[in-house]
């Protein structure tokens, strides 16, 4: 760098140029050696600490790889209950069951479909009060290849025969969204691309 | 009983919308999908962080119990991987803050030097190695605001957050570490 020609400008300014594209003394800088000089050393440190960061990930996933399952198994993870939801219990009256596991009962079904993967499930409508009507609604990962008219019916009618024989929810309806596609598996032998349901 | 032989082959390749909405829904099955997908990504990041890789270990550990019970209120699923990297920088800073309240040393550079792979050394004077070892010789509060800003991906305001700073002196002090890395950078080429 030379003192005698110094312009002067913060290595602040131009990072915030560097991140924003834009500056009100960009006339000055796209024209000034220095600041070039300055900009294209900015540009060499983002581009070596993104290649620090790969290598950063290859040690990281490389070292003891026993860790990550270390790590699960130390999670613990507790399910999540929602809203309680009461049931006819003959004599024992507090019988009940989550709104948790009503919506696990919802995703195992809707998985088990050829093409379906359930993302959210939201079960609207008052849940505590028996005979009170619930809607289900079902955001769905669809699997490329799968006709969607087909499989939104498919799955409605799943979830609802599911629903009647396992609670005692009043379904009005099963609303179901497809949030995206997936593409096809390569040489998928599972048998994804089935009818489903056996 | 239903097919779900597929449910593993179906969860790996979800995008991690879908996983974060199932995990916001209780499924621990695909929480830990999306805990898998990024976790090398979280360590690498924690060791840029803390001090030893131990401490980047409980970090990450924390960060992923933290982000079990919050995954319900995240409400952009397709921004779930930057939204684990900010809760790793929460509690890597608190890692950190932590343990200067317990032994009270001075604001040192004591990072552990996270060691080049066989290959890595030998390319030895890359700009990457020669960022390495700059970067283990700045000053902490420099090196953690470079690296929430350069490899986190942070705002200046998240940053300051984060580190209980003005967004100003964020701006000072990444400045300071932009200008330190650059010129022993350059004194490798
Ligand atoms: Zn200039």
């Amino acid at each position: 760098m030379n003192p005698t020609h110094d312009c002067g400008r913060r290595i602040e300014a131009l990072s915030d140029y560097l991140d924003s594209g834009t500056s009100p003394d960009a006339e000055h800088i796209d024209y000034c050696p220095q600041c070039q000089a300055q900009l294209a050393g900015l540009r060499s440190l983002s581009a070596a600490a993104l290649l620090m960061m790969d290598d950063d990930v290859a040690s990281a996933t490389a070292d003891d790889t026993g860790w990550l399952d270390g790590i699960m198994a130390n999670l613990r993870l507790e399910s999540r209950a929602g809203r309680t939801i009461p049931l006819r219990g003959g004599e024992l009256d507090e019988l009940s069951e989550t709104e948790g596991a009503v919506i696990a009962l919802v995703r195992t079904v809707g998985d088990s479909l050829g093409g379906v993967l359930i993302g959210r499930c939201q079960l609207e409508g008052d849940v505590s009060v028996p005979g009170e009507p619930v809607e289900v609604k079902i955001n769905v990962s669809a699997r490329y290849g799968h006709p969607l008219p087909e499989l939104a019916q498919t799955l409605r009618d799943a979830v609802f025969a599911e629903l009647l024989v396992e609670t005692e929810l009043n379904v009005t309806a099963v609303h179901v969204a497809f949030t995206d596609i997936r593409p096809p598996v390569i040489g998928n032998g599972s048998g994804e691309s089935g009818k489903g349901r056996s | 009983m239903k097919q779900l032989q597929d449910l593993p082959h179906k969860l790996a390749d979800a995008p991690d919308a879908v996983l974060a909405e199932r995990a916001g829904d209780g499924n621990v099955a695909a929480f830990e999908m999306l805990a898998r997908r990024h976790a090398p990504l979280m360590r690498a990041y924690a060791r840029r962080l803390v001090n030893s890789h131990a401490e980047a270990d409980d970090v990450v550990q924390d960060a992923l119990i933290a982000a079990w019970k919050d995954i319900a209120h995240l409400q952009d699923g397709t921004a779930a991987k930057a939204w684990l990297m900010r809760i790793v920088s929460r509690r890597a800073v608190d890692t950190g803050r932590r343990r200067k309240s317990h032994d009270n040393l001075d604001d040192q550079p004591e990072a552990e030097a996270i060691l080049p792979t066989p290959e890595q050394a030998a390319v030895a004077g890359s700009a990457r190695l020669a960022l390495n070892t700059a970067l283990s010789r700045l000053p902490e509060e420099q090196r953690r605001c470079w690296v929430l800003k350069e490899l986190g991906g942070q705002s200046y305001e998240e940053i300051a957050q984060a580190l209980g700073i003005s967004a100003a002196s964020v701006r000072g002090r990444l400045a300071r570490a932009r200008t330190t890395l650059m010129k022993e950078m350059e004194e490798w080429r």
